[in-house]
């Protein structure tokens, strides 16, 4: 392990201080299960400094249910996250899909929710399915805080708007009507410890057999090496009545437009286009299940 | 350096340990606890999974220097001393060790899994013990073992004796 000091804040105030402080030569250490590997690999610049979030555990990991908001604390790990209504509500279903796939499940004891936002890969399983929501990113520096739009929030792959001396402190998730649900896929060779080679989310909200709303989200849309939502497909199945006739006309004809897929070592792009149709199609069933069996 | 005092195996230990010390190295080359290895360092193969406050953790990405206080638990203190724990025995019945290299980390995510669930489905226990490669294979007989831990903890028998089950299975004492 390559060198470097510990700063060990005491609380959120303290932290602050000092990334105001250091912030250029600091990096805050949530669960490290990427930063950590990064630096291993010098695959990062090394920093002086790690502040070591451990002992603010108390005042960054909890899920708060408010209004019409849920309040998920930075430092929520990815087990604690399915301990809680995200792991019960049928509004909240993919969150259950997503953390069946993470990683394995040893790693989602440490993981944290804020860690992986602001790790920011193209084929974070958290940002695809958090983007459907609407989910919104609550910053805080010793000037103030801010809020964020999460898709404003990714900048591109690994490049989130976030200052030095800023930390990511909470995620907002509005919460969806009671006739919503969602699901998210992760297409792969194999169930755990897999980036995906393609990765989707859908949020659907029904009227009896209309489609109310739809938030499709795939990664890598468009130009940017980052998870982002696709519009036209979400604006064809507005209003539209669900059916299996649309789904497949929607996935054949409208998001081979909206998506840009790569080929590399893992697969072609040709088949990453064909599994994303796919992915799509099982989604938007999926969550219409779900909606309907009430589970 | 930085002072931190673990509860390693329940024994008290005050440690002055460099910042960027993995909590593998602390307990391997510190401590001599030797269940611990290190197998890709990268938080993959799960071979170095140990047990922080009860709860899994991957040692090879865990700075020492961030456990102050926590209470750590290695293959090594899974039973008082003379006795076996029943998830050992029944790692044995299943025959499930061949070359043993990663054997302590299955053990230790099975004690995780059954801490957390006594009664978890085949399902589950797949998801769990997905946490750990073992490139011998023995993916199948380890599943048997959760089985066979899961029987023998329902029952209430939590502990083997030692010497026991070291006759029973022709298991030679190695002095170090």
């Amino acid at each position: 392990m390559p060198r470097f000091e510990l700063y060990r804040p005491s609380s959120l105030d303290d932290a602050l201080d000092f990334l105001d402080k250091h912030g250029v030569e600091a990096k805050p250490l949530a669960g490290g299960t990427e930063l950590l590997v990064l630096i291993k690999d010098r695959r990062i610049p090394l920093p002086k400094y790690l502040v070591d979030l451990s002992r603010l555990k108390n005042e960054l990991s909890y899920i708060r249910d408010e209004n019409s908001y849920l309040r998920v604390g930075a430092l929520t790990t990815i087990w604690e996250l399915n301990q809680s209504i995200l792991g019960r509500d049928t509004r909240y279903a993919g969150f259950q899909d997503v953390f069946h796939g993470f990683a394995t499940m040893s790693l989602r004891f440490t993981a944290t929710i804020g860690g992986n936002i602001v790790s920011a890969t193209q084929y974070s399983d958290y940002i695809t399915l958090l983007l459907v929501y609407n989910a919104k990113v609550k910053i805080r520096s010793i000037n103030g805080e801010r809020i964020v739009d999460l898709d404003k929030f990714l900048l591109d792959k690994r490049r989130v708007d976030l200052e030095p001396n800023e930390l990511v402190v909470e995620i907002i998730i509005p919460k969806p009507n009671i006739n919503c649900s969602s699901s998210f896929y992760k297409f792969d060779r194999r169930r755990q410890l897999i980036a995906g080679i393609v990765t989707g989310a859908t949020l659907l909200c029904m009227d009896d057999d209309v489609i109310d709303d739809v938030k499709v989200s795939f990664d890598m849309v468009r130009e940017k090496r980052i998870p982002g939502r696709l519009i036209g497909v979400e604006e064809y199945l507005r209003n539209k009545k669900f059916s299996i006739e649309e789904i497949n006309k929607v996935s054949e004809e409208i998001l081979p437009r909206e998506i840009v897929r790569v080929s590399d070592w893992w697969t072609t792009a040709e088949y990453r286009l064909e599994m994303s149709k796919v992915v799509l199609r099982r989604n938007l069933i999926r969550s219409y299940e779900r909606i309907k069996g009430g589970t | 350096m930085v002072k931190v005092k673990l509860y390693v195996n329940g024994e008290k230990r005050e440690l002055d340990v460099k910042p960027y010390e993995r909590l593998l190295d602390t307990l391997r080359y510190r401590l001599g606890l030797m269940s611990v290895k290190e197998g890709c360092g990268r938080g993959e193969c799960g071979t170095c999974i140990v047990l922080v406050n009860g709860k899994p953790r991957h040692s090879c990405l865990t700075l020492t220097a961030t456990l102050d206080g926590a209470e750590i638990t290695t293959l090594e203190g899974l039973a008082p001393k003379g006795k076996v724990h029943a998830i050992q025995v029944a790692f044995l019945e299943s025959a499930g060790v061949q070359c043993g290299f990663c054997t302590p980390g299955f053990i230790m995510i099975t004690k995780a899994l059954l801490d957390h669930n006594p009664d978890p489905s085949e399902d589950e226990i797949i998801e769990w013990i997905g946490s750990v490669l073992c490139r011998c294979g023995s993916y199948h007989r380890y599943i048997e073992a959760v089985k066979i831990a899961r029987k023998y903890l329902s029952e209430g028998k939590v502990f083997f004796d030692e010497e026991e089950v070291r006759r029973k299975y022709y298991l030679k004492i190695i002095e170090r």
